[in-house]
């Protein structure tokens, strides 16, 4: 409907797979997991690179987030998550409200996305309260992507965090932030992607960076496994938004990768 | 006495011609087989309804479609199964132009002109005319789970519901429904491929004939779904015969993409891009399971945590030559 008002009219087929799953990197990607449809997802990162053999190139440490999004329609999905980062449980609503349609439909697929986490890791801070409330987290997203050709998809993310509880008085309890994605199909089951999210100035500490990732995608048939590297650790908003530190040039990238497992839980109407 | 026999002759005459001769003054080109088999005398299948009851036929025809109906409490009835809808497989449409040759060939160009899909299963229109079902070897991939099915089509609905669809049993109001809704899709006198004479002999029946004309309209549609399992190719050359992309482009078309596209039942959709027939081009090449002579003949099976699985074409279903038509298209695509 809302493609419709916005671009006239609603004809051509819609485009698929724009991207190969729900996640690029740590970001989301505008797909929406199918009715009924279950998402079991298993996401590593381990520690820097840079630790050398000491810390086995970073394997010695890891950190992990398990996650399950369902499917309540093809165009809505919720999704809940547990971090051992900061021991940190979020949970997200994300619907995709227009879809990139061939011929004169929408030139573009667009899915809204909204989040909220609460860290359950004790605040150390004797100087402040410690209110629930200060442990919350929320973010927001404009997913705005295009499938440019069979093998190629940009995705361009607008993004704002909220931090109910930020530890310097020069970072910002909101931060903007303006992501960039992209797909490129090697083989029918092999693509890589990147993901990128820029703070905009002065929001962050000095030391924060903008996030960078790189990775491939590797699909079978109810699988999706990403392998990736990443300057970032956290794998929710809050973490790769506002509280990156790697440094690419420095080595400070991590390895990664998400193993996602589909379940239908439910039955539906087929095509 | 005299004048009593003038009168009872003609009259006992009269009586035997109209015994003898047709009732079947209404049967027309929409009258259902079985209407007419039954006038004929011939005893009814143990799936009959004793009666058409338009609730069950819609609760049925939304079984079959949508895997799911508003059941007799009042709320909507849990799907049938998670993973496929009857359609998924089945047709519910005549599918062959002549019911009594099954052909894949001729059914091909049926479907294409149809606007219908070339799937694996026996269409569920007529599904009601067959005398057995889960035939030859069906034995093999269910073994002795298709004995009750062979002989009953509730039975067989069951195990498609149960076991083919890796759904549940069906409660008996819904099996009554899907078996309603069966008989109201059976065949028509119209769908038959008759002669001018064989249709005036039908509609001429008499009780002195009936035998004949049952005779006759059996064999003018096939009583059961022949399934012979082929095996792929033992030269990796294919079945050494010559590929016709064309219509290699329909059977993907309307028989992979039936079930391989967004939103439908497999979990992998199939488009139309080139990385996509490549794939399928280096499957052939390197002869693995997932090489389309290999997963059309032998399908995959379901099994747990795995219940999607896809069900395999018998060559009644896609023949050799079909199968060759389909490689064509494919390396056509992919070069």
């Amino acid at each position: 409907m809302l493609s419709v008002l916005l671009f006239g009219q609603d004809k051509g087929e819609k485009v698929s797979q724009t991207f190969k799953d729900t996640r690029v990197v740590n970001g989301h990607s505008v797909e929406t997991n199918k009715e009924g449809q279950m998402k079991m997802i298993i996401a590593h990162r381990f520690g820097e690179v840079n630790g050398g053999l000491k810390e086995f190139f970073g394997l010695d440490q890891s950190t992990i987030r398990l996650g399950l999004d369902y499917g309540l329609f093809d165009w809505l999905t919720i999704g809940i998550g547990r971090s051992s980062f900061e021991k940190t449980v979020d949970g997200f609503l994300k619907a995709r409200v227009i879809n990139q349609r061939d011929g004169n439909g929408s030139p573009v697929s667009i899915t809204l996305f909204s989040s909220m986490a609460i860290k359950t890791l004790a605040i150390n801070d004797e100087t402040r309260p410690d209110y629930n409330r200060v442990r919350y987290t929320y973010a927001n997203q404009a997913l705005i992507a295009r499938k440019f050709s069979d093998r190629f998809s940009l995705q361009l993310m607008p993004t704002h965090v909220h931090n109910n509880f930020v530890i310097h008085k020069d970072k910002k309890n909101d931060v903007i932030s303006i992501g960039g994605a992209g797909l490129f199909q090697l083989t029918k089951l092999v693509s890589f992607k990147a993901e990128y999210y820029y703070a905009l100035p002065d929001q962050l500490l000095d030391d924060n960076t903008n996030s960078l990732s790189l990775g491939f995608d590797i699909e079978t048939k109810h699988h999706v496994f990403q392998l990736h590297l990443s300057n970032s650790r956290g794998m929710i908003e809050k973490f790769f938004v506002t509280q990156t530190f790697g440094e690419w040039e420095k080595g400070d990238i991590m390895l990664g990768f998400n193993i996602t497992r589909d379940f239908q839980i439910k039955g539906k109407k087929y095509k | 006495m005299k004048f009593s026999l003038k009168v009872i002759i003609p009259f006992l005459i009269l009586l035997i011609v109209t015994s003898t001769a047709l009732i079947p003054k209404k049967w027309n080109d929409d009258t259902p087989i079985y209407d007419i088999l039954k006038e004929l005398g011939e005893s009814m299948p143990a799936h009959a309804p004793t009666s058409r009851d338009e609730e069950k036929i819609k609760q049925g025809r939304d079984l079959i479609f949508d895997g799911r109906t508003i059941g007799p409490n009042g709320k909507k009835s849990k799907f049938i199964s998670k993973f496929y809808v009857c359609t998924s497989c089945h047709n519910t449409s005549q599918e062959d132009p002549d019911l009594s040759v099954l052909d894949p060939e001729a059914r091909l160009d049926y479907v294409a002109e149809k606007g219908m899909k070339f799937l694996q299963g026996s269409p569920l229109y007529g599904i009601a005319n067959r005398e057995t079902w889960y035939n030859d070897d069906y034995y093999l991939k269910y073994g002795d789970l298709v004995k009750p099915a062979n002989k009953s089509l509730a039975e067989a609905t069951q195990l498609c519901a149960k076991v083919c669809s890796s759904g549940r049993y069906l409660e008996d109001w819904e099996l009554e429904a899907i078996l309603a809704y069966f008989w109201d899709i059976q065949i028509k006198l119209g769908d038959l491929n008759l002669s001018k004479s064989e249709k005036e002999k039908i509609l001429n029946a008499s009780s002195g004939n009936s035998k004949e004309v049952i005779a006759l309209l059996k064999s003018k549609y096939a009583l059961k779904s022949p399934a012979t399992f082929g095996d792929p190719p033992k030269d990796h050359d294919g079945y050494k015969l010559q590929g016709r992309p064309e219509k290699g482009k329909l059977l993907y078309e309307l028989s992979c993409q039936s079930c391989h596209v967004d939103g439908g039942v497999a979990g992998m959709p199939f488009d139309n891009t080139k990385i996509t027939f490549q794939k399928f081009k280096r499957n052939l090449e390197k002869h693995t399971e997932y090489n389309i002579y290999e997963i059309s003949r032998h399908g995959t099976y379901a099994g747990e945590g795995k219940p999607r699985y896809m069900p395999l074409y018998p060559k009644e279903k896609m023949s050799d030559q079909q199968l060759e038509d389909l490689k064509a298209y494919i390396l056509q695509e992919a070069s």
